[in-house]
């Protein structure tokens, strides 16, 4: 009967090409069982292209069949991510395996079109995808992903709106359009608070949070009350929203909630006529702050007003230009962010044990 | 810095913490709860401690303690304090005060201890 450690060395010699890395260390394989000469073992999807993804399945059954007592193997695809867990349960909103806020420092970089364009991304890979828009005081995921349903109440909590495969639900769900949220901090965490647990989330791989700019309560209740697994910090190339976007990494380095990556977005404007790019916003924001902070740079979103046209429309530019540089750059970062929640969660520290 | 591995209770009343340095630190209940960080028990701008030993019934303890995120915990006090959030870095900070606070006790005559 094959060992543990040859298979897991008959693994690593399995390379992902898009990340140069091997599998085991990617944290892509789940559930490996080894019963006499029997493998098995999910391999988790990271894109949606179906080629890419059995090519790999290929080169992963071919590396096991390669071990001396191996004689059968299956290797199942699985879109699913694992979650880490905080062993107490507490802060874990159940059925929910992964909670990603989207943060800015700055308003106004498109953290809202980010986060449906990544959710969406993610729910094409065949993962279970929920989005809360948490930005209170200016809610746009209903509008960018085309929400034209208010939510419905179901047996425990509400349900959430599917759009584009993805299960929404918004803080302007509940409130009147003709309406501001004029709120102190109390109230803001509250509503938070409600939403993340009231909500029938049902089974999620990722639930992504579009929080409101800055670091203020609703940020902080997020952290000290949901277990999160990491956040992504959206920026733009220009220096001054690169300075703030590190003020939202110092607060979740604070609260101990690991950085995930960066996106830079409106990272240049490509013309249409000759090709030619303008670093409108100037360029090396979000790299220096990657750099810095040792986190990776998930993607650099070009400015297209084809990203801001299907945002207006309803339907984000992944599903309505896949072939735009734009979308393809959304799906890249998605892939990047699916790999980086695999690392983690397969190298998570135990969560402390409290036995009081 | 050192990450706690486990929070155990030491004794009746007292908090044992397993880092993962190997180290067990038993924090005396007391010493916690005077040294509790909330705006109520320190003052925000000054740094000053507000709470002090005689302001607190002569036995005072934990009764629940809590995750709050990855970063701290949070405890419910027997004189129905809860609102300190003890990071790991303040009870790492703090191990290394528990014997001159015990050095410090002046035990009343009408002392339990």
């Amino acid at each position: 009967m094959p060992t543990q450690e040859q298979v897991q060395d008959a693994l690593r010699e399995v390379i992902d090409p898009a990340f140069g890395k091997d599998i085991v260390s990617l944290g892509l394989v789940q559930a490996l069982k080894i019963a006499d000469g029997r493998v098995a073992l999910d391999l988790q999807i990271v894109r949606s292209s179906a080629d890419a993804n059995n090519n790999l399945k290929q080169q992963v059954e071919r590396a096991l069949k390669g071990v001396a007592g191996v004689e059968a193997v299956e290797v199942r695809l699985t879109p699913h991510a694992r979650s880490a867990g905080t062993g107490s349960g507490q802060g874990e909103l159940p059925g929910v395996a992964n909670v990603i806020p989207i943060a800015s420092g700055k308003g106004g970089v498109g953290k809202s079109t980010v986060s449906a364009n990544l959710a969406v991304a993610l729910a094409q890979t065949g993962a279970r995808v929920g989005l809360l828009d948490a930005d209170v005081y200016g809610p746009s995921i209903p509008m960018i992903m085309g929400a034209t349903e208010a939510p419905q109440r179901g047996g425990r909590g509400i349900m959430p709106v599917i759009c584009h495969g993805v299960k929404i639900i918004s803080t302007g769900f509940f409130t009147k359009p003709d309406q501001a949220v004029v709120w102190r901090g109390p109230m803001l965490s509250k509503m938070l608070t409600d939403l993340a647990r009231q909500v029938e989330w049902g089974e999620l791989d990722y639930l992504l949070v579009d929080l409101p700019p800055g670091t203020g309560d609703v940020q902080l209740t997020l952290c000290q009350q949901v277990a999160l697994t990491g956040a992504v910090i959206v920026t733009t190339p220009q220096p001054v929203a690169a300075a703030i976007a590190e003020k939202s990494i110092i607060m979740f380095e604070q609260l101990k909630t690991p950085i995930l990556g960066i996106i830079e977005n409106m990272a240049y404007f490509e013309s249409r006529k000759t090709g030619e790019r303008e670093l409108i916003f100037g360029a090396g924001g979000a790299a220096t702050l990657a750099h810095k902070w040792k986190t990776p740079l998930l993607a650099q979103i070009p400015l297209a007003t084809t990203v801001r046209e299907t945002s207006d429309g309803g339907t984000p530019i992944v599903l309505a230009d896949p072939d735009a540089p734009a979308a393809k750059a959304f799906v890249e970062a998605a892939a990047k962010l699916v790999v980086e929640v695999a690392m983690k969660n397969a190298n998570a520290e135990k969560p402390v044990e409290i036995n009081f | 810095m050192p990450k706690p591995i486990r929070i155990n209770r030491h004794g009746a009343h007292d908090i044992a913490i397993e880092w993962d340095n190997g180290q067990t630190v038993a924090y005396p209940a007391r010493f916690v709860r005077l040294n509790c960080p909330c705006a109520q028990c320190e003052d925000e701008v000054t740094g000053k401690r507000i709470v002090q030993d005689s302001m607190l019934p002569i036995l005072t303890y934990p009764t629940k303690i809590e995750h709050v995120g990855r970063y701290a915990i949070q405890i419910f006090w027997s004189d129905s304090h809860s609102t300190g959030l003890f990071t790991w870095e303040k009870l790492w900070e703090l191990a290394d005060k528990i014997d001159d606070w015990k050095g410090s006790i002046k035990l009343p005559k009408h002392s339990l201890q």
